[in-house]
């Protein structure tokens, strides 16, 4: 029955995409359109003091917070409401939304928005975590620019430091990274039916529902979103189209005609959200065995000018943050900050990546301080089924890492790699471990989403599915349809499911976490088995199938302890370089995977997350950097923000263990991110083992690997 | 509102670059992305703009006697694909962004836009090439060095329009040319080396040596390489650290976007280094 599921079937998206049939936001005809430019802060920090707009001609509009209905707030409704639709007296990052300037002309709006004056009183702003936690300028957020403190703590990290023989302490950081969706964000609000429709480029139709009802003081269901076919997100899309849909819903409110705001691709890259950068202290006790027995991990994340998600980012960062460990006794904190960088937000593995990063080579690191390679020693500390877990609840996972190393060590021949190249200069092997929680973090998906799934008989032998959850690349449309057509024993093309449109379908939560196919896959086929109950009262026959929580995974949300994640997938990540001495850049020359995703749903589509993840992953590690300069993205071009393209990294060869999860399709768990989160430090470590210098900083550029080699 | 000019011969484009200040444009690959505007306006040159891709006398590349002539309309995937064309340039066109580009960009259009990290010019400073200039009255020719004066930066007078480069196919046995690229394709220039020698025997009979993206414009000295000229590979070895010396003096890079100074001024001596001690040696053994 697995093997079935899994067996590589033809999108049902692949020929309109490959053939440029699919329609994007922009090759919409809406008839006579007007279009919006954002009228952006070119201050990091500071009061605005007064605005002057020119006197407009006839059908031109300047929309601003003035423009939001009474009953209405001026917020964006993400996991905190801080995030301002549009600024009022003071501005927190550059490119933060002060108006809409809107017309049927875009020279004109061009011509108007160079006249438009605003006048600031400048402050000092914090860009780095460091400034932050210094209060560069006077704090902005609080007495202390930290938008919250998690600790997390296991067994007794105090009493295992004191007794330590020794301790091997090292600070690792990561920097923003650019999603670079093939298509940039863009959307189409217009006044029909007496309301609020939106057209997008988005994961979350529902969240962008949510914003903008509150934002126009009205019912969701007075709201109308419609997801369009989507080029790429990796979480891009999750919650910044709100940032804009918001401020159009505004405009389409007052103007009550179709208006078109879709960005540039320099726009995208200079005014979106980005990864949250980290820094993460990482302290290892050690006995006189050279055995591990304690941990202190200090992890901060740069959240930018506005909270918005980064305290959900930053429990993910820290539920990861021992990574595949068992320690004994570990304390793990986490703290979010302040600064006056564009906000950051989701991006594939969600603060998951950046805690990864950092254990994985530190675990390397420790294991060379004690004289052992990073594989064998860390297979000595993997987690098994039973185990306590960072938040004191049992690892509930059949885990099968040494299964995966084997694989792994076969198909790459790391262990014999990794000890012929300790002293060669020019070649390098490194390995990562990783894991990653399935759905939401910790009751996200009982409390907050509680999702919910229909099913409809649409024809002798056809069926609907209506879910909120959308196609962006990663194949959910075929997956979702798979799932569906084996419980009701039809063909997959058989079964229709629209781009979601929230006048259409129920809430079944956004398309993020890796809950797709883990969560909502479940529901369509629990909604199904329903269906296929209800089958002969004929065409027209529904059913709906809503979230329920495994009674045995428990979670207390103010305590941050127990099961933090019903199930997790696995990853392990070989990559091995060469270095060219002349430049010192460095040539990836194999990478080997191995990952446990529970049941894969289509091989095609999973080999496809493997190479998209990891090559992402590589880039993150190697060549894609970005930095701050006066509050602004030094990188905000193609040409000087860079992504791997084909030429970069070698195919990737990869394997599957099943390792099925009772609550997922057919076995399935998350795989989306995962296959993004061991790339990174597998590629540093090589770096590291090539150079026999500790490497703490991604990306590692050639310039950072010239400084180590002086 | 710009004016665009669309001339079928070079007597008219000459004449039309008398009567007003222009922009020429050739692939227009720099121009357009240096102008580009939101989608659906126009982008914004300041100026009116001559489109020189109906010309089909610029589009010529031939060899004259000894010199390469490569008119101002021919593309890099031409520059590329001519037979004749010097090693050391083919391997830059062929370093520059994608096979869509190169087959519109032109080489010509690549020295007007004189960025010192332009791959192709790094190449033609080793090659010794000089630029034709046209006017209604007549054409002068200038060596490329005395062309690009600066970042951005040329001698072109008003009126007048790069037509040809000329490139004399003086022999070369030893042509190298590497690219420091932000990723292995489709990247543009952290620094770039060009090295163009003949070695007869076990000597060195001419050599020229080129560093792009680690000055204002692309770095060569005529003085130092006189140095290198006639010496045997032994000799070189004794000299070598004197010359690595006077070149890193030479060598002024800046930090930007892309890359740091530190790094561009060490990998471009690294470059340098490789260059005398293997380059050279594979021909002299």
């Amino acid at each position: 029955m697995n093997d079935e599921i899994r067996k590589s079937v033809r999108r049902v998206d692949a020929v309109a995409k490959a053939s440029g049939l699919a329609k994007y936001i922009s090759d919409y005809d809406f008839g006579d359109i007007l279009y919006a430019r954002l009228v952006r802060s070119t201050r990091p920090r500071a009061k605005i003091l007064s605005v002057t707009v020119p006197e407009l001609p006839e059908g031109y509009y300047y929309v601003d917070y003035r423009d939001i209905p009474e009953k209405g707030k001026n917020r964006i409704q993400m996991i905190k409401d801080d995030w301002k639709v549009f600024a009022e007296d003071e501005v927190r990052y550059v490119g933060e939304t002060i108006a809409l300037l809107i017309g049927p002309d875009r020279e004109r709006i061009l011509n108007i928005l160079s006249e438009i004056k605003i006048f600031y009183e400048d402050r000092e702003p914090a860009y780095t975590i460091e400034e932050a936690l210094a209060c560069k300028g006077g704090a902005m957020v609080g007495d202390d620019n930290i938008y919250g403190e998690y600790n997390l703590v296991k067994g007794d990290p105090d009493t295992a430091f004191n007794n330590a023989a020794r301790v091997v302490e090292g600070t690792y950081r990561t920097g923003f990274q650019e999603h670079l969706y093939m298509e940039p964000q863009g959307m189409v609000g217009t006044w029909e039916g007496g309301r609020v429709n939106i057209y997008a480029s988005a994961q979350c139709p529902y969240y962008i529902q949510k914003s903008v009802s509150s934002a126009l003081g009205v019912d969701g269901k007075n709201v109308r979103i419609k997801q369009v076919t989507t080029g790429g997100a990796f979480g891009g899309k999750e919650h910044f189209p709100d940032v804009i849909a918001v401020p159009l819903a505004v405009a389409v409110n007052k103007i009550k005609k179709p208006i078109e705001l879709i960005f540039d691709r320099i726009e995208d890259i200079s005014y979106t959200c980005k990864r949250h950068p980290s820094r993460i202290t990482i302290k290892t006790a050690l006995d006189k065995e050279n055995n591990i027995t304690g941990m202190d991990i200090d992890t901060v994340i740069n959240g930018g000018g506005y909270e918005s998600s980064t305290l959900i980012v930053l429990q993910r960062a820290l539920l990861h943050g021992i990574g595949v460990y068992n320690i004994p006794n570990a304390h793990v904190r986490g703290r979010a900050v302040a600064t006056n960088t564009f906000p950051s937000d989701a991006y594939r593995g969600f603060g998951a990546p950046q805690g990864l990063y950092a254990i994985e080579m530190h675990m390397s690191q420790v294991a060379k301080e004690v004289g052992m390679f990073p594989a064998d020693f860390k297979r000595k500390y993997f987690i098994k089924n039973g185990d306590m877990t960072i938040t004191n609840a049992t690892m509930k996972d059949n885990v099968k890492l040494e299964e995966m190393f084997a694989a792994a060590d076969e198909m790459s021949d790391y262990t014999r790699k990794i000890r012929e190249y300790e002293n060669d200069p020019y070649r390098g092997i490194g390995i990562s471990f990783v894991n990653h929680g399935g759905g939401f973090t910790g009751n996200g998906e009982q409390e907050i989403i509680k999702g919910l799934v229909r099913m409809k008989r649409t024809g002798e032998n056809r069926a609907a599915l209506y879910v909120s959850n959308v196609e962006m690349g990663q194949g959910l449309q075929t997956v979702l349809r798979k799932i569906a057509a084996k419980e009701l024993g039809l063909k997959y093309t058989d079964i229709e499911y629209d781009n979601p449109d929230t006048d259409i379908v129920p809430d079944s939560g956004p398309t993020v976490a890796s809950r797709s196919t883990m969560v909502v896959g479940y529901l369509i086929q629990e909604c199904a088995k329903k269906l296929k109950g209800k089958w002969d009262e004929g065409v027209g026959a529904e059913a709906e199938h809503r979230y329920i929580h495994p009674s045995e995974y428990k979670w207390d949300q103010d305590t941050l302890q127990g099961d933090a994640y019903p199930t997790y997938g696995w990853g392990i990540n070989v990559v091995e370089v060469e270095m060219d001495t002349v430049t010192y850049e460095v040539k990836t020359t194999g990478i080997w995977s191995v990952f446990d995703v529970g049941i894969p749903m289509d091989d095609t589509i999973m080999d496809g997350q493997v190479s998209g993840g990891v090559i992402q992953g590589l880039g993150y590690a190697s060549i894609e950097k970005c930095e701050v300069l006066d509050g602004r993205f030094r990188q905000h071009t193609m040409a000087d923000y860079v992504i791997p393209t084909s030429m970069d990294f070698p195919e990737i060869k990869n394997k599957f263990i099943d390792n099925p999860y009772k609550y997922g399709p057919s076995g399935a768990k998350g795989a989306g991110e995962l296959v993004f989160d061991a790339a990174a430090p597998a590629y540093a470590d090589a770096v590291q083992q090539l150079t026999g210098k500790n490497i703490y900083d991604i990306p590692v550029t050639p310039e950072m690997i010239m400084e180590l080699e002086e | 509102m710009v004016k665009s000019y669309r001339p079928d011969t070079l007597p008219e484009a000459l004449k039309l670059m008398e009567t007003r200040d222009m922009i020429p444009f050739a692939g227009g690959t720099d121009l357009m992305v240096k102008y580009q505007s939101w989608k659906g306006t126009l982008p914004g040159f300041p100026k009116d703009v001559l489109f020189l891709n109906y010309i089909s006398s610029l589009k010529k590349i031939e060899v004259k006697g000894e010199t390469l002539v490569i008119g101002a309309g021919v593309t890099l995937s031409d520059v590329a694909d001519y037979p004749e064309t010097p090693k050391v340039l083919r391997d830059a066109v062929l370093s520059i962004a994608a096979p869509g580009i190169r087959n519109i960009a032109t080489l010509s259009g690549n020295i007007c836009n004189a960025s010192p990290a332009g791959d192709s010019i790094c190449a033609l400073y080793a090659l010794d090439a000089s630029v034709v200039l046209s006017k209604s009255g007549g054409n002068r020719e200038c060596a490329l060095p005395e062309f690009i004066t600066g970042p951005g930066k040329t001698s072109l007078n008003s009126g007048e329009l790069l037509t040809a480069v000329k490139i004399p196919l003086k022999k070369a046995n030893v042509q190298e040319f590497r690219k420091v690229g932000t990723r292995k394709a489709n990247a543009l220039s952290k620094l770039s080396f060009s090295a163009v020698a003949e070695i007869k025997g076990d000597t060195v009979d001419g050599i020229a040596l080129a560093f792009g993206a680690v000055g204002p414009t692309v770095i060569r000295s005529t003085e130092l390489e006189k140095k290198l000229t006639g010496k045997t590979l032994e000799q070189i070895k004794l000299i070598q650290k004197d010359i690595m010396n006077d070149y890193s003096a030479m060598i002024v890079p800046i930090d930007d976007q892309r890359s740091t100074a530190a790094y561009r001024k060490q990998v471009a001596l690294n470059l340098l280094k490789n260059f005398l001690e293997s380059g050279l040696v594979q021909e002299m053994q």
